[in-house]
């Protein structure tokens, strides 16, 4: 018969009309992000920060900002961490070539900011925020044993 | 035509000459998503390209990592874990099924049945899904580097892949139910947007555009790049080369590339999945041409290095910057509608096109 | 001698209860005219309104979406919604627009979608206007309803425009002739054009059943004349963006918008009347019946429109003219000899 493709196709869109809706009612629900998930501001944490500048370096845009200091003992301290979030890739490079692990992803995309200058995160700042008691640049294995809490 | 229009893919500009409503002359303006990606190449480290990759044919991404890691795996002579070789097939693989369910969806918008291009974009979740858990990024994935992938993929990508895997046939049935069965798709496809097989060799078209116009070409089997020639997969081909054999060639091959990926997760070995290679890259002079089959055609890249850690040049073969040139070729004397579906038909990106 | 039932009852206590206020019979009259008007009109706009609602989520549920559910309780208030948004907007008439024609189009279009209600029989005797050339002024009304599309596309001064109302004028007269002698098949059979006649021939037998043939002709056609898809290549949105309506923003598109559901109704309506038996049902009240096989058809029309792809212009052409037009003819050739054979055996 001629027309037999055409109502096949009605005949889907019929079953479909019955069938389970996949709407997700966002944002009372959520899709669940998986634990690779790279999205969000990067998250510092300044006591395992060495303050080698990798990640700076790592970073195809230039997306890090990151100053230092070197105090007597010729170690050097973070003295300020600006992540330009507006220019990131989401490449996780700089993530990847951390050897202490110290950023991470904070997977927080519900992030919108009404000016540009507000997609510049200070991370030194918030991380500080979060554990005012660490000490910047101590070695990650002894954190624990440093504060007690991270 | 454009570039503020429903159906160009993207920025395009089409300049229509008609006469009434049939084409005589179609020339496409290109350029609106211009970024300047090969130059910023200049002044970025080997490593730090592999994210601009990405971004060039933004839905084919993993295609588009392994066509570059792999061109200076050949620049460098590097070697690349088993595991890590059937990890980029499953991934080169499951992309080129996630950017031909963007194309079956983009033919059926552009001609009218929106509810197809919901069920296409459904499945395609998916696949996204799939990306998600191996990686971490739906679109832009930068997973494939030089040396192999990443890292290893968690144990249920293997479990979630074969569960597509069994899903895919129905989903696959479906579209063809409610698309390649219709009679008025039938009508609008089939006859318009001819290009013979010898023309389309002589203007440069590559990939399933080219296929079907009958031309057996395709670089997973003439020049297997990796580990390709351990498959065994069909090379569908069409005969008359008109819009509805670019149509059916794109679904065939999803579930050609349905197959391989089967294959590859039986095969795949245990084991590494990088080898070590220098932080620093530093190529020797030289330069180096390799090409791959993305889901648009020949994706080729050629890479001229200096010896220092930054390449001199690196230029991008797009297969859609390519296959855009003939498009004034295949709408002479056809009508306004026909110039819709043939844009569809070739598939064209417009990050890839204007790089 | 016909019971009195559903609304003709509430109508004949009107009449009852006006006649003791009021000192005269014609004013009786009079105020019986100014409430079928409103009635009218409230069915035109709420049908238009509650349309555009259904269609969305009619739409969405076969995506396996859930459409709009957020203004409202299931989202019943987003036409409101809507409306309040385009009659904010900003009012912009192109560079060069032919003044009169442009601004006159949207509303010419609405006149005749509106025109064609009075005809439609709800109920029992509930008709506004029981005219013996019932569907003989229905065909006649919405015809008209050609011209304002080529007035939009003509003085909108904008390429998509003019392709798009040259293309409507093609396909709305084309599909006019299968359209008219579809309905010219049951108008043999029950020998009038009179709206309650053709119902009242359906006590029986529903006439989709004696005329099969007929009926998907009218469908067809009916999409056709209301510019549906999968024949909407007037608006077809991904090729000439909006057609004639391009150039239109705030509440002229909304009149545009309101015309075209204002028809899909009357399309239905008109099936049902014709083929589906109109008001005629069991155990319900007829005008009940009559909404439920309206909601029906247009369920129907709702249903092609998100299946399927369009077919080109010439293809859409041709098919009017070379396979439509000839099948309706079959069909009055037939109806004629079956006529002719009922009655020539009894």
């Amino acid at each position: 018969m001629q027309g037999k493709g055409l109502l096949a196709g009605m005949r889907i869109t019929l079953n479909r009309l019955f069938g389970k809706k996949i709407t997700v009612h966002y944002p009372e629900e959520k899709i669940p992000m998986s634990p690779r998930f790279r999205g969000g501001e990067l998250d510092l944490a300044h006591n395992k920060c060495i303050a080698c500048g990798l990640c700076a370096m790592a970073c195809p845009n230039q997306v890090i900002e990151l100053t230092t200091r070197t105090d007597e003992h010729k170690k050097r301290h973070l003295t300020s961490y600006i992540y330009h979030s507006g220019r990131c890739l989401y490449c996780n490079y700089c993530i990847e070539v951390c050897p202490t692990d110290a950023i991470c992803w904070d997977k927080n995309y519900e992030n919108s900011r009404y000016f540009r200058h507000q997609l510049d995160v200070d991370c030194l700042a918030i991380s500080r925020g979060k554990s005012p008691n660490a000490v910047v640049g101590t070695n990650p294995d002894d954190t624990d044993k440093e504060e007690g809490t991270t | 035509m454009g570039p503020q229009h429903p159906s160009t893919h993207g920025v395009l500009q089409v300049v229509l000459e008609l006469d009434g409503e049939r084409v005589v002359k179609a020339i496409p303006q290109m350029g609106y998503l211009h970024r300047g990606i090969e130059k910023l190449a200049e002044s970025r480290t080997y490593t730090q390209f592999i994210p601009y990759t990405d971004r060039l044919d933004y839905v084919s991404s993993m295609g588009n990592n392994l066509g570059y890691c792999q061109t200076i795996e050949k620049l460098m002579a590097i070697s690349v874990p088993e595991r890590a070789e059937y990890l980029r097939v499953i991934m080169t693989e499951l992309n080129r099924i996630a950017s031909h369910l963007i194309f079956m969806s983009s033919v059926a918008i552009d001609l009218g049945a929106t509810t197809g291009m919901m069920f296409g974009f459904r499945d395609r979740e998916r696949i996204l899904d799939l990306f998600d858990m191996a990686c971490g990024a739906r679109l832009t994935y930068s997973y494939i580097r030089f040396g192999g992938v990443r890292e290893d993929v968690p144990a249920e990508f293997i479990e979630a892949t074969r569960q597509f895997l069994a899903d895919f046939p129905a989903m696959l049935t479906e579209h063809h139910t409610l698309l390649s069965g219709n009679e008025i798709l039938h009508h609008r496809l089939k006859g318009s947007g001819i290009i013979s097989g010898q023309r389309a060799v002589e203007t440069g078209l590559t990939g399933p555009t080219l296929r079907a116009s009958g031309v057996d070409y395709d670089i997973r089997k003439i020049e297997p790049y990796g580990i390709y020639d351990r498959f065994s997969f069909c090379v569908p081909l069409g005969t008359v080369g008109d819009n509805w054999d670019r149509y059916m060639v794109r679904m065939e091959e999803m579930q050609q590339s349905a197959d391989i990926i089967a294959q590859a997760l039986d095969q795949l070995p245990p084991g590494p999945v990088m080898t070590k290679i220098p932080k620093v890259l530093k190529p020797l002079p030289g330069d180096v041409y390799h090409r791959i089959e993305n889901p648009r055609g020949e994706l080729g890249y050629y890479v001229v290095s200096d010896g220092s850690t930054k390449p001199y040049r690196i230029h991008v073969r797009r297969p859609s910057f390519i296959n855009l040139q003939a498009l004034n070729e295949i709408c002479q004397g056809s009508l306004i509608a026909d110039v819709v579906a043939i844009l569809a038909t070739l598939d064209p990106l417009m990050g890839e096109v204007d790089c | 001698m016909q019971e009195v039932t559903g609304l003709f009852m509430v109508a004949t206590m009107l009449r009852n209860i006006l006649g003791k206020y009021l000192p005269n019979p014609q004013w009786v009259d009079i105020v019986i005219t100014l409430i079928n008007i409103g009635a009218i009109f409230t069915v035109i706009s709420l049908s238009a309104v509650i349309l555009v609602y259904a269609e969305r989520k009619v739409s969405a549920y076969m995506q396996m979406r859930i459409g709009p559910n957020r203004v409202g309780p299931w989202g019943i208030l987003q036409t409101v919604a809507d409306m309040i948004k385009l009659m904010s907007k900003e009012d912009i008439m192109p560079v060069g627009a032919d003044r009169w024609l442009w601004i006159l189009a949207p509303v010419l279009l609405f006149i005749p979608s509106a025109a064609v209600y009075v005809v439609f029989p709800f109920d029992n005797q509930a008709i506004f206007a029981d005219l013996n050339i019932g569907i003989f002024y229905f065909i006649a009304v919405s015809s008209q309803a050609t011209l304002p599309f080529l007035m939009a596309g003509w003085a909108s001064n904008s390429k998509y425009a003019l392709i798009g109302g040259m293309r409507t004028v093609a396909q709305m007269l084309s599909y006019e002739i299968p359209l008219v002698f579809s309905i010219l098949g049951v108008v043999m059979i029950v020998g009038s054009m009179r709206m309650s006649d053709i119902v009242a021939a359906q006590q029986q037998v529903w006439f989709i059943v004696v005329q099969p043939l007929a009926f998907i002709i009218f469908l067809i056609a009916a999409t056709a004349e209301t510019n549906r898809a999968p024949f909407d290549l007037v608006e077809s949105e991904s090729e000439l963006v909006a057609g004639p309506f391009t150039e239109y923003s705030g509440m002229r598109w909304a009149l545009f918008f309101l015309a075209e559901y204002a028809n899909l109704f009357a399309a239905s309506a008109i099936a049902v009347t014709l083929f589906l038996g109109g008001w005629n049902g069991p155990w319900l009240p007829g005008w009940l019946w009559f909404l439920l096989k309206t909601a029906l058809m247009i369920f129907v029309f709702m249903w092609l429109r998100w299946t399927f792809p369009r077919p080109r212009v010439d293809q859409l052409m041709a098919f009017g003219w070379k396979i439509l037009l000839p099948l309706s003819l079959v069909n009055v050739v037939l109806t004629g000899i079956g006529i002719y054979t009922v009655k020539y055996f009894s």
